[in-house]
């Protein structure tokens, strides 16, 4: 009996996934529960075991292609079993949707004699194997548009960001200086400040693109042009949704956060280590325990405020920004909510965050801090109902009472969408968190 | 040192051999003949004079006859160096060359050895079609025979005495626009293989390839006349920015595989140059090889230069079609390119 390989449906928001490759090719023999396939959702890449033993058969995607959840992308059969015609087995039950347009078109394809796989060399696989490169992002420039060595080499380069110091880097970032192209002169062709102050000095130097005649025109071209896909395409989607769809309010408060930081610096002689993206977690949570409003999402036309508190933090990583969940924070202590952050920010920069590890956040923090910043108009990530940024904590001088004294301050910006709830709740629960951002004890309460 | 064509070069070989080694005797169709050319392209010329007509020994026209004779001196004891006009008449010779030189040690459980060398111009020269084969691949697929095939003067010199000192029957592939025969045997569109061959003695072991161009991007394997069309095509494509290593095995059986091997996962790419016909042919020996061995550093498809399907042609406009020549080399580097 033929068993249908279906695309997996992961999670709410993914409905379309990218093959990335094959573990087995058609005709090859495969083990139920061996990895048989690998997708690219927007926000992660993930295998998918065999559903059988057997036969792989009547292959119908390709590395590249899109599919829908729940298409049925091959069969696994007995070697000699006979498959019914046209597309093989009838649906299964749990099959939603038929085959989809990309196969069919990529089967049509074929027939007229127009290649849709793409190739790569022997040579160019191995070497993409041995440093981990998904095939699916590699542009092929070989004979018959094949993936060829010096691809691989291409984007290797591109990928492969030289060693940097952090003051160089900050100082980089800050002048808008695109430090991947510089030669480090630091220990182990590290990039110091030194060769940053360098570049800048001589903006025609090699760190620079080469300024060609046009320059003096109107005629510019792009430095690198970077596909709008994966990662990039669903960040870039999901912002301008919220943007468009939202009716968003920043709202910011300063808040001193002089306790805060002492509570941290207790905690930490007491070898616990928590971040302050921890606190601010542990303290969020508990705040929308009292203000529920904050807790919601919109789905068409009705408001659902949620029983349960998932946090999403987000996480600047190499392929763009994500935001794992800590399910049920407000139920959690500081221990494990850190030791959670630490394995869920870990995954994410390694790229290996599960669908289930993206999904299902009810509020999302963001923490422009460790740049620099003080207050920014965080964009709500929908269809949640609000975002808090927080920025640097920052020691200044603040009037308390009749006298001036230094204390730790930090400014906290909430944007919330005015369809879901209107500006009073908004502040109320913003002046929550800032009460327990001053006052911690307050928690215990 | 001294300078020599690939023509004196044997002669040169041969001549020491015989001094050396009293059981070493050339046997052929007008190899010493008073006012002959010496063999079809000069090769034994005045070699009569040192050695008398006992051990350069002319035979009528009988391939056949000659070459049993030489598998039957070779059995008791001698020697012999056999000459054929033309590499194509080797067919005339191919039972006693196939099914006795080469499988005798065999069939005696290694009693019997068979040194027999025999010689065998080839390539197409304005001769027509039963003057110009390139028989490599005939031979190569013969178990128990050894394949050379000299590109230099001093390759030839070196790998000929070597031959001569083999106990296996030895087939030495000449290409006739390498010879730098003079006179009358001087042929239309000769290259200049002369080079510098040392005066004291040496021998070039049977199985060891060399690189005649280094390069990183490409490896183009060829052999006799299409050693130096690769080293055209390299030059070219260095222009252009792709640099070929050319690569001249020298002797065929035993193949120095490893020389290719290694330049293949250097390069990730192979062109394979050759003269013969392309169905069945060397090239596509070296390419399986090479995709059995080698598959995963290629960076291209293995690409086959050959001559196509069909006899070599008699018109001259037509030859130069049908010998693979430098620009179809280059084209084919650059396929892998795109």
């Amino acid at each position: 009996m033929a068993i249908e390989v279906l695309v997996p449906p992961l999670g709410t928001t993914v409905d379309t996934v990218t093959l990335v490759k094959w573990y087995a090719d058609e005709g090859e023999t495969v083990q139920k529960g061996e990895p048989l396939f690998t997708v690219e959702t927007d926000k992660a890449t993930l295998d998918v075991e065999a559903p059988a033993s057997g036969v792989l058969r009547r292959v119908t995607a390709h590395p590249g292609d899109i599919l829908q959840a729940l298409s049925v992308i091959a069969v696994i059969a007995a070697p000699d079993e006979t498959l019914a015609e046209k597309t093989g087995v009838p649906p299964s039950p749990t099959q939603i949707i038929s085959p989809t347009p990309v196969s069919e078109a990529s089967r049509a394809a074929t027939a007229s004699g127009k290649r849709t796989r793409t190739f790569i060399s022997p040579r160019a696989r191995r070497l993409a194997e041995r440093h981990q490169i998904p095939l699916a992002e590699l542009q092929g420039s070989g004979p018959d548009g094949a993936i060829i060595e010096r691809d691989v080499l291409a984007y290797l380069e591109r990928s492969v960001a030289p060693a940097i110091t952090p003051v160089a880097q900050r100082m980089a970032e800050q002048a808008g200086l695109d430090w991947r192209q510089l030669q480090g002169s630091g220990a182990g062709g590290r990039i110091t400040r030194e060769d940053i102050e360098h570049a800048l000095a001589t903006p025609r130097s090699e760190a620079q693109p080469p300024v060609s005649p046009t320059m003096a025109g109107t005629v510019n071209t792009p430095i690198e042009v970077i596909p709008l896909q994966s990662i990039r395409a669903a960040i870039a989607e999901r912002m301008v949704r919220s943007h468009t769809t939202t009716a968003p309010v920043t709202l910011t408060a300063h808040a001193d956060a002089t306790a805060l930081v002492a509570l941290r610096q207790q905690l930490q002689q007491d070898d616990i280590d928590v971040s302050y993206n921890d606190l601010f977690i542990y303290i969020v949570a508990r705040a929308l325990r009292e203000h529920r409003r904050l807790n919601a999402s919109l789905d068409g036309d009705t408001i659902k405020v949620w029983q349960r508190i998932h946090i999403g933090l987000a996480v600047d990583t190499e392929r763009g920004l994500l935001v794992p969940v800590v399910y049920d924070a407000d139920t959690k202590g500081l221990t494990q909510l850190a030791q959670e952050t630490r394995i869920l920010i870990a995954r994410a920069q390694a790229g290996q965050s599960t669908p289930a590890e993206l999904n299902g956040s009810t509020f999302t923090i963001t923490n422009l801090g460790m740049f620099g910043i003080d207050s920014f108009t965080p964009i709500i990530n929908p269809p949640e109902c609000a975002i808090l940024g927080v920025g640097r904590i920052n020691r200044q001088a603040v009037a308390i009472g009749e006298n001036i004294a230094i204390r730790q301050m930090v400014w906290l910006s909430l944007s919330f969408d005015h369809r879901l709830v209107d500006g009073a709740p908004a502040a109320r629960f913003l002046r929550r968190v800032v009460q327990l951002v001053e006052g911690p004890h307050l928690l215990m309460a | 040192m001294a300078l020599m064509t690939i023509a004196e070069a044997l002669r040169q070989a041969i001549r020491e051999e015989m001094r050396r080694d009293p059981r070493v005797f050339c046997i052929g169709e007008d190899i010493g003949i008073p006012g002959g050319w010496g063999g079809a392209f000069t090769v034994t010329l005045s070699l009569a004079d040192e050695f008398g007509h006992e051990r350069i020994l002319d035979t009528p026209i009988s391939e056949l006859g000659f070459t049993g004779i030489a598998v039957g001196a070779a059995i008791g004891g001698l020697r012999p160096i056999v000459d054929v006009q033309y590499g194509d008449f080797l067919f005339l010779a191919m039972d006693q060359l196939v099914n006795e030189a080469a499988k005798m040690t065999y069939m005696s459980g290694g009693t019997v050895k068979v040194p027999l060398v025999m010689r065998a111009p080839v390539g197409a020269t304005r001769r027509g079609a039963q003057h110009a084969q390139s028989l490599e691949a005939f031979f190569t697929h013969v178990p128990g025979l050894k394949v050379i095939a000299p590109s230099t003067a001093y390759d030839a010199k070196g790998l000929l005495k070597s031959a001569i000192r083999d106990d296996s029957p030895v087939i030495v592939f000449e290409h006739k626009l390498l010879y730098g025969s003079k006179g009358p045997r001087k042929e239309h569109g000769a290259l200049d293989a002369t080079g510098e061959v040392p005066d004291e003695e040496y021998l070039i072991p049977l199985g060891k390839g060399v690189i005649r161009r280094e390069g990183r991007d490409v490896t183009i394997v060829g052999k006799l006349l299409t050693v130096y069309r690769a080293l055209e095509a390299a030059e070219r494509l260095a222009q252009e920015g792709i640099e070929a290593e050319v690569i001249d095995p020298r002797t065929l059986v035993p193949l120095d595989k490893e020389l290719i091997l290694e330049s293949v996962r250097k390069t990730g790419r192979l062109v394979i140059v050759e003269e013969d016909n392309l169905t069945g042919g060397w090239a596509g020996d070296i390419a399986a090889i090479v995709a059995e061995e080698a598959f995963y550093w290629l960076d291209a498809p293995i690409k086959r230069v050959s001559a196509p399907d069909t006899p070599p042609p008699f018109a001259p406009v037509m030859e130069d079609f049908y010998v693979p020549s430098a620009e179809r080399v280059v084209q084919a580097v650059k396929s892998l390119f795109q």
